[in-house]
């Protein structure tokens, strides 16, 4: 089975954390990372810029609006994604839960599947 | 149990599996004994199912796993060293280690890629009958419990149990060394381990027997090994060859069997249902193995030929002459009856039905073959493309009675009343 788990992050955290927070949050993440790798079960992750630098798409009474980040209403954001597989739920909790971002925003874990289904 | 409790329990076993080869490969290197150190782990895992649920998890669980490992082994060689002195050169490693090495995490990371190495060389030494390597390397390195792997290869659990003890006695008995080894004999050990990780993963795709037509765990447990060992084996083309085979082969898992669990083959599968980022991982090592030098290996020509599937939108946009080619190259490099079926299968695609049942006859002498159910399957199958029903028929059954796979079985049959019209 494939999973995929978000690190969802805090709106605004990142501007606010101290430099050296940051550094160790991401020393954290990269050990965390290779150790995943080395189990053969990460497919591939991936860290993202602040939302301050997105774009939201949507289509809205027949043409497509762009707005620009950062977006207000949003509390949190997306920080970051990892795709593992080959794991059942088990392994994949247990591997969420071993997340060094458990500590500064919340992990979640979402089974990979179509969309098309209830 | 308390439903927390047994979620605890299942929480600590699936952070076991993952960790397991960790700490069974530090332990081999401090005991400088697989089955002591798989023994010691084992001690150690239980401890932790006794102490977490209350104390809660530890942040680095496979140090504690060390640690606790050590202390127990400590223990144990002090006590033998008080009955008798003959264990004392085993231990005194891990004795002398213990003095010079308090901080376990770098017990742990410490170059824990050549102790894994070392560790599947060892699970997959061609001293040990294939069974053996098959159960053991499910245990040192899936991280599997007897019960699991008894169930994985539908055998008694005292069965598997046995197998393991009796592994680890021969290891003992030869004084398999705890190495990578010499480039003289890399080559033939390096392919005993990529033929069991081999058959623990088609043990899976295929099941022999049973009530499942696939057991996707075990897949997984061999694809999981498979791109450890192309992590800690870079340069070597057989290796990625072996793992671009299991990424093509298992991108097709989800449409292989129907929502009931029926056998979808090939033709008849929906393609939409293959995973494409499993197809484009394939491809990738596949590029990789080609890239080393490896495309004529006999891994990397299978998976050539599993890329040939994967890249067909529709079964009929199949390239069997090509197909046809790669097993001319595989029948060069391993001349087996069952490649030489697959070839048959081919060429039958390629250039028409007879053409085909001409090369699984002349198949039909060999002592193997005769009790191999997918000969009379492919048999059958051509004969009925050829009209040729009630021969066709005969061939289902005989298929339908070799088969120890119940899914398998049910198939034959019902292409066997397909026959009579």
């Amino acid at each position: 089975m494939a999973y995929v788990m978000l690190i969802i992050e805090p709106a605004g955290d990142r501007g606010i954390r101290a430099p050296e927070v940051a550094d160790a949050r991401y020393e954290a993440m990269q050990a965390y990372t290779d150790e995943l790798t080395r189990r053969g079960v990460l497919v591939t992750s991936q860290s993202l810029q602040s939302d301050a630098r997105g774009v939201r798409i949507k289509a809205q009474d027949g043409s497509v609006r762009l707005t620009d980040g950062p977006f207000a209403e949003a509390r949190e954001m997306v920080g970051g994604f990892f795709l593992l597989q080959n794991v059942n739920r088990d392994e994949a909790l247990a591997i969420a839960r071993a997340c060094p971002a458990v500590d500064f925003a919340t992990v979640e874990l979402r089974e990979t599947g179509p969309c098309n289904e209830a | 149990m308390s439903d927390a409790r047994a979620a605890t329990h299942r929480a600590i076993e699936a952070i076991w599996r993952m960790e397991a080869p960790k700490v069974i490969a530090t332990l081999t290197r401090l005991v400088r004994d697989v089955g002591l150190a798989e023994e010691l782990a084992q001690d150690a895992l239980v401890a932790a199912l006794e102490q977490w649920p209350s104390e809660g998890l530890p942040d680095k669980p496979a140090a504690w796993w060390v640690a606790t490992a050590k202390r127990r082994g400590i223990d144990r060689i002090r006590h033998e060293q008080m009955q008798a002195r003959k264990h004392a050169m085993l231990g005194q490693d891990l004795l002398e280690e213990d003095a010079a090495m308090p901080d376990f995490d770098a017990a742990v990371d410490d170059d824990i890629g050549d102790d894994l190495l070392r560790l599947i060389f060892i699970a997959c030494h061609p001293v040990l009958s294939t069974d053996a390597r098959l159960a053991l390397t499910l245990r040192l390195l899936g991280g599997l419990s007897t019960d699991e792997i008894a169930r994985a290869f539908l055998v008694p659990e005292p069965t598997i149990a046995q197998r393991i003890v009796r592994a680890k006695r021969t290891l003992r008995a030869a004084q398999v060394p705890f190495e990578v080894p010499p480039a003289a004999e890399r080559a033939e050990r390096l392919s005993s381990v990529l033929e069991v990780i081999y058959l623990i993963f088609n043990e899976g795709y295929a099941a022999t027997a049973g009530e499942d037509w696939v057991r996707p765990e075990l897949c997984s447990e061999a694809q999981r090994l498979g791109r450890v060992l192309a992590r800690l084996v870079p340069g070597d083309g057989e290796v990625f060859g072996l793992l671009a085979l299991m990424e093509l082969q298992a991108s097709r898992l989800r449409a292989r069997t129907a929502p009931d669990g029926r056998p979808v083959l090939l033709p008849d599968q929906d393609r939409s249902h293959w995973d494409p980022l499993l197809i484009r991982r394939g491809l990738a090592a596949l590029a990789q193995a080609e890239a080393l030098g490896g495309a004529l290996g006999p891994y990397a020509l299978q998976a050539a030929i599993a890329a040939c599937h994967a890249r067909a939108a529709r079964a009929d946009q199949t390239d069997w002459a090509r197909i046809t080619a790669l097993y001319d190259a595989l029948m060069a490099v391993a001349p087996t009856p069952v490649v030489a079926l697959n070839r048959a299968v081919a060429v039958a695609m390629a250039f028409g039905a007879q053409a085909g049942l001409a090369l699984v006859d002349s198949l039909g002498d060999d002592p193997f073959m005769q009790r191999y159910p997918l000969l009379p399957a492919v048999r059958g199958d051509l004969l009925f493309r050829l009209h040729r029903f009630a021969e066709a028929r005969q061939a289902f059954l005989q298929a339908a009675s070799l088969t120890q796979n119940r899914r398998e079985q049910t198939l034959m049959m019902e292409r066997a009343a397909d026959c009579v019209r």
